[in-house]
């Protein structure tokens, strides 16, 4: 690893400030990017470290929603009182995030924005080298799909799916000014530039919108019970009225590029949950995901069983609403 | 004997534990070394290539670099079998793998060591390679050693007993086909070494995480062209071996090349990547196997064909190979054996041993067979392995004697534990039991290097202050090997375990020892302590009868002091030794331990590997649950007896027990190594996936004490064993969770799900073809 120059500014608008396209980084609680940075797969030539930023580190219950900043760590996430109360779902994901260790220092904004994944790209020098490199960094074909001009790095982020199914917004602050915006406008589908920010950019906080009348659940396939990043992730939020669904959210993590919202779930909306509904989802769900073979674990299991999940997990969401 | 708080039975914590929790031990890379230059190895890209040039030049000319070392300087080939050494500490000539050492830097820093590094031009004309062990083993393959036609590095034929009878003879043969997984040891501690060279002097140091010093000392002097005795090799903490470090690996050798070169001191610190690279691990293994057995469940035959891919060197693969097959035997009475093992080279990272040697897959073949034979002829499992049971003492038809057998009372306990009676068969869908049974070396009778000297040699010495210090070569690799010295010692002398302390592995002062494998140094090294502590005290009691003018016979040793049974009159430990040492000074006495002739091994080709003086015997019982829509596979509790003749320290014991379910369940649920042709996809901890603790069953152990006539207070091993019975019994429990028997492992979730969704097909196929039957009548 290169030596570095470290800041460590105490505003928001000090951090920004200090950052120098294409050689800054922020820095939070480092878990993806040290790794990262070792293995010469990300680079940079100053790290700005946030972590003494107080606004960030704040989780406020607000009237009509819950704000959490971006430096809160994972740990105090699964810990917060707020949090439980108002969005237990984030809790339930936060915990199932790596290990017990690792959610000390992480953060919910590093976690958000954590690189995407490939096992031909989260590898030391000699063994990207030894594999004349691939299209994400330093070489130019795709390793898992080589005929694409695109790279199909896989995003496995857990707390973006739960946040998707619950609505969240993101605020934003950057050179040019601040903004807020659904969590889902900051995502491509690109496992290149998966995240739609300009230079300088700094997530500062997510919003999440009172949950009055949900229920909602996170499953993830992996095959140790920690550490391991899924290999599909679902996090549905629910509506019941009756015998009948009233609403349903459904995001996924670890099958695309970026975390999604499954779309055309709205007509399943004052349905009764049964076979043609639950076809009629896993259908949706098929359609939207598209995992690769960026892990050692086959794609065709990680696309059945993000299906099988789901139907799960809405049947059992579904039960508990009753 | 239980009574004494530190002697043989007694739960003593390790008597290096506090050291290791408290941070205080210090490692290989802990080593204070403030003015060592730093290590780095230049690793082959291609798998099966000539070298044509290592250009060094431009390193070499960078500022801050010392010295580098290519296959050019050093041409003696090493390997831990003499009949098998053909692999160098740098590639010379040849490359058979991506990630062989092809040359090494030492540097000022590491910055520059790195930057050397991308220097350096290597310039190769490229060879067919093989990952596959069928593909090395084609007839057109190119040979990876020209001296081994087929790519074979041995083929073992062996029969015994009647085959052909035994088969003709069976009520049910079944014939399967299991495939294991080629799995690593994952030891915590990456590899390091540290060498000094003192260029006045021509003496070289090195301190390595070896499990055995003095193979490595051995392989130092071969390749380093120096006389063994200007070279010191020291163990210091090591974190884990588990298999790995039992034959000199070839950063050992490139470190001390280095610090030669450089005239000094060099550090070379392994990154995870390289240590996985190391490897020698377990290796992927075919197997197919055939078994007879009556209608009552009675053994009658076992063929069994096994297919290894050893990777691109010797190493102990023919060990491998052959313990595969001599394993067969010693754990059940199976009166014929035809065994077929292929040892392959391949261009991957070189195999080697790992817990459980050669005999892990085997048995997971044969006793997940046997409980699929037994559920066909409706017969419980427990019922048809108490229907095979040896009979001590007795000799195996391959010539493995068998002294002590606790198997039919760890069978008893497992089955009591688990409350399997009430319960198997009787689970919810979804949830199930299994048993396998399995068994273990307490020391290959027959050393790798047979020199006629004593299988060990441990020494004691005692001087003026009271102090008994243990010498001995024994590598403590964090199995607990010192601790048992140390409470051997206090059984046989009777003192304060403050009084003990042990001082293992520097080969500057302590006795030569062959190391920690194949599960030898209780048994071994334990016998040969018992036997200084007798020599010792026979001297102390001397003493004793000296200074109270009294006989021999009449002194009585109550550890801290000894007394004259007719007057009554003590003397203190301190003064003891006082009157030891008059005339004599210092006391340094010596026990060693042999292994007599008959007990090593048939006398067919091959036939000294399995032999041993005592086999440990272990039952364990799996419980899992399946999820359907994931195919995970969930150990809720396993529960495992082990009979270890006798347990020295019971604490201990639980700990390896524990450790092994936990290293078996890994290798059954979800480690494996994987290559993309030929490079290792699976070289870090997040995609080679070792249980975490989130996995870990509650994990319940009995001890069985079948108390070993030739062992050290009747004690046998106690690690090695209980581990080959995990795959087996985890197999056996997913087949009873979900009528599925899964023939290959790991049996990951993408593994079990697929086979439960191939059900699914064929099921909902053979409805639709069951539902169109009647139609069709109908029409005619």
């Amino acid at each position: 690893m290169q030596a570095l120059a470290i800041h460590k500014p105490e505003t928001v608008a000090q951090a920004i400030a200090l950052h120098r396209a294409g050689e800054s980084r922020y820095l939070a609680g480092g878990t993806d990017l040290v790794p990262n940075l070792r293995r010469n797969i990300q680079k940079a030539q100053s790290l700005i470290d946030i972590t003494g930023l107080a606004e960030l580190r704040e989780i406020r219950a607000e009237s009509q929603s819950l704000r959490i900043g971006a430096g809160v760590t994972l740990e105090a996430l699964c810990g917060s009182d707020a949090v439980r109360a108002h969005a237990p779902l984030l809790a339930e994901a936060a915990a199932l995030v790596a290990g017990p260790t690792h959610r000390v220092s992480a953060t919910v904004g590093g976690n958000l924005m954590q690189d995407t994944r490939c096992y031909f790209y989260n590898q030391g020098d000699w063994w990207r080298t030894a594999n004349e490199f691939c299209m994400k960094c330093e070489g130019d074909t795709c390793r898992v799909a080589p005929k694409s001009d695109r790279c199909y790095a896989c995003y496995s982020g857990d707390l973006a799916p739960a946040l998707l199914a619950l609505g969240a917004e993101v605020d934003i602050a950057g050179p040019t000014g601040n903004r807020r915006e659904p969590l889902a406008a900051l995502f491509a589908d690109d496992g290149m530039r998966h995240l739609k920010l300009a230079p300088g950019d700094l997530l500062v906080s997510v919003d999440v919108p009172a949950q009055a009348g949900w229920t909602a659940g996170y499953e993830k396939v992996r095959i140790r019970g920690a550490v391991d990043f899924p290999l599909a992730g679902i996090a549905v939020a629910l509506k019941r009225d009756g015998d009948r669904i009233a609403a349903l959210r459904v995001a996924c993590t670890g099958v695309n590029s970026y975390p999604g919202l499954v779309p055309g779930l709205d007509a399943l909306a004052g349905q009764k949950p049964d076979d043609a509904v639950f076809a009629a989802l896993d259908k949706a769900v098929r359609k939207e995901i598209q995992p690769m073979a960026s892990t050692l674990v086959a794609a065709g299991y990680r696309r059945r069983v993000a299906a099988g999940l789901t139907r799960r997990l809405v049947q059992r969401l579904y039960e508990a609403a009753a | 004997m239980k009574a004494n708080r530190s002697g043989a039975g007694a739960r003593r914590p390790l008597i290096d534990g506090v050291d290791k929790v408290t941070g205080k031990a210090q490692y290989t890379a802990d080593l204070p070394a403030p003015n060592a230059l730093v290590g780095r190895i230049f690793r082959s890209p291609y798998a099966h290539a000539d070298i044509v040039a290592v250009d060094t030049a431009e390193a070499a000319a960078l500022p801050g670099v010392v010295a580098i070392v290519t296959g050019q300087d050093c041409d003696k080939p090493y390997g831990i079998l003499p009949i098998s050494q053909n692999e160098f500490p740098l590639a010379r000539e040849r490359i058979r793998y991506r990630g062989e050492p092809v040359a090494a830097v030492a540097a000022v820093d590491a910055e520059t060591a790195e930057r050397a590094l991308k220097l350096i031009r290597l310039k190769v004309a490229e060879r067919p390679a093989y990952f596959a062990a069928a593909d090395a083993r084609r007839e057109d393959a190119v040979l990876l050693h020209d001296n081994k036609r087929g790519n074979l590095e041995r083929e073992v034929h062996n029969e015994f007993g009647d085959v052909a009878a035994g088969f003709a003879r069976a009520d049910l043969v079944r014939e399967q086909t299991f495939r294991c997984a080629e799995v690593t040891h994952a030891h915590m501690e990456p590899h390091a070494a540290l060498a000094t060279y003192e260029p006045e002097r021509g003496h070289l140091t090195l301190h390595s995480v070896t499990q055995v010093p003095y193979y490595v000392h051995l392989s130092l002097a071969r390749c380093l062209d120096m006389d063994p005795s200007r070279i010191r090799v020291v163990k210091p903490f090591i974190g884990g071996g588990f298999g790995a470090r039992t034959e000199t690996l070839n950063f050992e050798i490139v470190c001390g090349l280095l610090a030669r070169a450089a005239r000094g001191t060099v550090r070379l610190d392994l990154t995870r990547e390289e240590t996985f690279l190391t490897h020698r691990g377990r290796p992927e293994s075919d197997i197919r196997i055939r078994i007879g057995m009556t209608r009552e469940g009675r053994l009658t035959a076992c063929e069994m064909e096994m297919v290894m891919r050893g990777g691109a060197y010797g190493g102990y693969g023919i060990v491998t190979i052959l313990y595969a097959g001599a394993l067969l035997n010693g754990l059940y009475d199976l009166p014929a054996v035809k065994y077929d093992g292929y040892r392959v080279y391949t261009n991957t990272p070189p195999c080697g041993a790992m817990r459980g040697h050669g005999t892990v897959n085997a048995r997971y073949a044969f006793d997940a067979l046997m409980g699929e034979m037994a559920t066909e002829l409706g017969l419980d499992p427990i019922e048809v392995r108490r229907r095979n049971l040896l009979k001590a003492p007795t000799e195996t038809i391959n010539g493995l004697r068998v002294t002590s057998y606790g198997l039919p009372e760890a069978l008893d306990w497992v089955e009591r534990a688990s409350g399997w009676r009430e319960r198997y068969g009787k689970l919810p869908k979804g949830r199930g039991l299994g048993i396998a049974c399995s068994h273990f070396v307490s020391g290959s009778a027959k050393p790798v290097h047979w020199s006629g000297e004593p299988h060990a040699t441990v020494i004691l010495k005692l001087d003026w202050d009271g102090g008994i210090v243990i010498l001995t070569g024994a590598s403590e690799i964090g199995q607990g090997s010192s601790t048992i010295m140390a409470q051997c010692v206090a059984e046989v002398l009777g003192v304060d375990w403050e009084r003990i302390r042990v001082v293992a592995s520097d080969s500057l002062v302590t006795p030569k020892d062959n190391g920690s494998y194949s599960s030898r140094v209780t048994y071994m090294v334990g016998n040969a302590t018992i036997d200084a502590a007798e020599n010792l005290k026979k001297l102390l009691v001397e003493a004793a009868a000296r200074k109270l003018k009294t006989t021999t016979e009449d002194i009585e040793c109550l550890g801290e002091a000894y007394r004259a049974a007719s007057s009554g009159e003590t003397l203190s430990f301190k003064e003891t030794t006082v009157e030891a040492l008059v005339g004599t000074g210092t006391l340094t006495v010596k026990g060693t331990f042999t292994c007599p002739e008959d007990f090593q091994g048939g006398k067919h080709r091959g036939g000294a590997v399995g032999s041993t003086m005592g086999f440990s015997y272990a039952a364990t019982v799996v419980e899992v649950s399946v999820d359907e829509v994931t195919g995970l596979v969930t150990v809720e509790r396993a529960w495992c007896a082990l009979d270890c003749g006798y347990a020295i320290n019971p604490l201990s014991v639980e700990g390896q027990i524990q450790g092994a379910v936990w290293m078996g369940l890994g290798q059954a649920i979800c480690e494996e190594t994987r290559y993309e042709n030929g490079l290792h996809t699976a070289a870090n901890f997040l995609d080679y996936r070792v249980p975490s603790i989130a996995e870990s069953p509650p994990i319940e152990v009995g001890i069985v004490e079948s108390l070993d006539p030739n062992g050290p207070f009747g004690a046998k091993e106690a690690s090695e064993g209980p581990l080959s019975s995990l795959p087996a019994a985890l197999a056996e429990a997913v087949r009873n969770a979900t009528g599925l028997a899964l023939r290959e492992l790991p049996l990951t979730p993408e593994r079990v799900a697929g086979a439960l969704e191939e059900r699914e097909r064929e099921r909902r196929a053979a409805a639709r073809k069951s539902a169109k039957q009647p139609a069709t009548e109908g029409a005619v």
